[in-house]
């Protein structure tokens, strides 16, 4: 099934029942003892994986689309199963994408810590647009539409999540929040970032990863020492207060 | 002058002793009746007797079929893990900041709060493990639960030994009932599984059991605290009744953000 969710679709809901929505870019419990059904129909995955295919010579269009569905062996007219039309393609990419990345997670190093695997991932992740990088504008300019904006902020958020559940990340608190938020903004400029690289391979995108997570880094690292010492010396006060016999 | 003062009096009556009449005036203080369909938590530190225990709660393996849990039934521990989270956080830190204070004018409270402190903590690392083992998200409401539990320690650690037994038991009350509704459900799923002739996954036995001991040392709490005078705390009522009403807010609120 396709999960897009354009805004017309949001706006029909009544008020009260949106926030939900839009929370629902949140998975829900996962189980490890059933794997999760495909995302896709047989014949949704057939048509989709052939358009792919397509893309680097025809871009994401409508006609990548029917070439797919001649290579799969289905009429012109069974593109009508994709409402959101070339918008498919790109969600098909992304999803089988996200999904793929548990795969990789496997061949991570066994002990090494959060960001390194945080950036090993998402530059398997990157990679996996190389093939398409020189249409990746288009894509981007279909994930910017007011229409499928919903669905590619869904998106972004889920890959974020992936990224760090399968880097290990075990974090709790309210820095689940900040960390999925920044490592979203790090992927999304990355991207960016390699629609206008020419360097050979990228390497150019993967310095600009590295260069921005290595910030990140510096600003948790800054914001915590910041919380620990506010924390210590609040802490010290009262103690001080307490000693003196003051009654709190 | 007259008039205020009878209109105090008539309600402070009312706060104390509510009458259907009055319960309008003071919707976040009252706990309807209507609403507690189970028997009240009360004080108990044992597993009822009445409560099911279903064999297959212990049975491990086997070659039944299993089915995948259902949308509504991933979504029901979604939100109930999220809820556990936040209240031992908050637990944690009620416990933290009462501590200085009822230790310090009492110092035999020591090792009761000492215990109950480090159970607390326990049942929060429970939760945060897994949490992140099954990728739910924590509430957003995070740092306020925080500010909010620490102010709550705090303050009723302040006012004495009687109100912070108080807020314990008010809070362990609300806990309590919260973590009994969620056993409730759980069993009910693992008797409906049976009948169908399913298997119970190891990841819904393992939670019912890890609940229920939560649920029994919460219990514990609230005896505990009952034992050590909360019910003589000065204005027993209202801090029972805002306390109550502040976590039945919190977990509602937990529920959906």
């Amino acid at each position: 099934m396709m999960t897009t969710r354009p805004l017309h679709a949001v706006l029909r809901y009544p008020t009260h029942l949106r926030s939900s929505l839009v929370w629902q870019c949140s998975r829900s419990y996962h189980s490890y003892e059933h794997e999760a059904p495909s995302p896709f129909n047989p014949t949704e995955d057939a048509i989709l994986s052939a358009a792919l295919a397509h893309v680097p010579t025809h871009g994401f269009t409508t006609t990548a689309l029917t070439h797919g569905a001649r290579d799969a062996g289905y009429l012109d007219i069974s593109t009508n199963l994709f409402p959101t039309g070339a918008f498919s393609i790109v969600n098909f990419h992304l999803v089988t994408q996200r999904l793929a990345l548990a795969k990789h997670a496997s061949s991570l190093q066994p002990h090494a810590d959060i960001t390194t695997n945080v950036r090993s991932l998402a530059l398997h992740r990157l990679h996996a647009n190389k093939p398409m990088a020189h249409r990746w504008q288009e894509a981007l300019a279909l994930l910017s539409t007011a229409r499928h904006i919903p669905t590619s902020l869904r998106e972004l958020a889920l890959l974020s999540d992936e990224l760090l559940f399968l880097a290990g990340s075990t974090t709790v608190t309210s820095a689940w929040y900040t960390n999925r938020a920044a490592l979203a903004a790090i992927y999304a400029g990355a991207e960016l970032f390699m629609t206008q690289d020419k360097s050979e391979g990228f390497a150019e995108t993967e310095e600009f990863l590295t260069r921005r997570l290595e910030e990140g880094e510096k600003v948790r690292g800054g914001l915590d020492m910041v919380g620990k010492w506010v924390g210590m010396q609040a802490g010290g006060l009262v103690d001080g207060l307490r000693s003196k016999g003051v009654w709190i | 002058m007259s008039v205020a003062i009878t209109s105090r009096s008539f309600f402070g009556q009312a706060l104390r002793r509510p009458t259907p009449f009055l319960d309008f005036l003071l919707p976040s203080f009252t706990i309807p009746s209507s609403r507690t369909r189970y028997a009240p938590i009360t004080t108990s530190s044992a597993s009822p007797n009445t409560e099911p225990s279903p064999s297959s709660l212990k049975s491990f393996s086997s070659n039944k079929r299993r089915k995948p849990l259902s949308k509504t039934q991933r979504e029901f521990l979604d939100r109930g893990l999220r809820v556990n989270q936040a209240g031992e956080l908050a637990a944690t830190l009620i416990y933290t900041h009462q501590t200085p204070p009822i230790t310090r004018a009492h110092p035999h409270l020591r090792s009761l709060m000492h215990r109950m402190y480090s159970q607390e903590a326990g049942h929060f690392s429970t939760f945060n493990e897994m949490l992140a083992k099954h990728r739910i998200r924590p509430t957003a409401m995070y740092p306020v639960w925080s500010a909010a539990a620490s102010v709550l320690g705090w303050g009723t650690g302040l006012m004495g030994r009687e109100a912070a037994m108080a807020c314990t038991e008010a809070v362990e009350t609300e806990i309590g009932g919260h973590y009994n509704g969620q056993v409730r459900v759980l069993l009910g799923w693992v008797k409906e599984m049976e009948d169908k002739g399913e298997e119970v996954g190891e990841e819904v036995r393992e939670l019912v059991s890890t609940l229920k001991r939560i649920r029994d040392e919460e219990l514990e709490h609230l005896d505990e605290a009952v034992g050590e005078g909360a019910r003589e705390a000065k204005p027993y009522e209202l801090l029972n009744r805002v306390i109550r009403s502040g976590c039945k807010g919190a977990i509602w609120i937990s529920e959906r953000v």
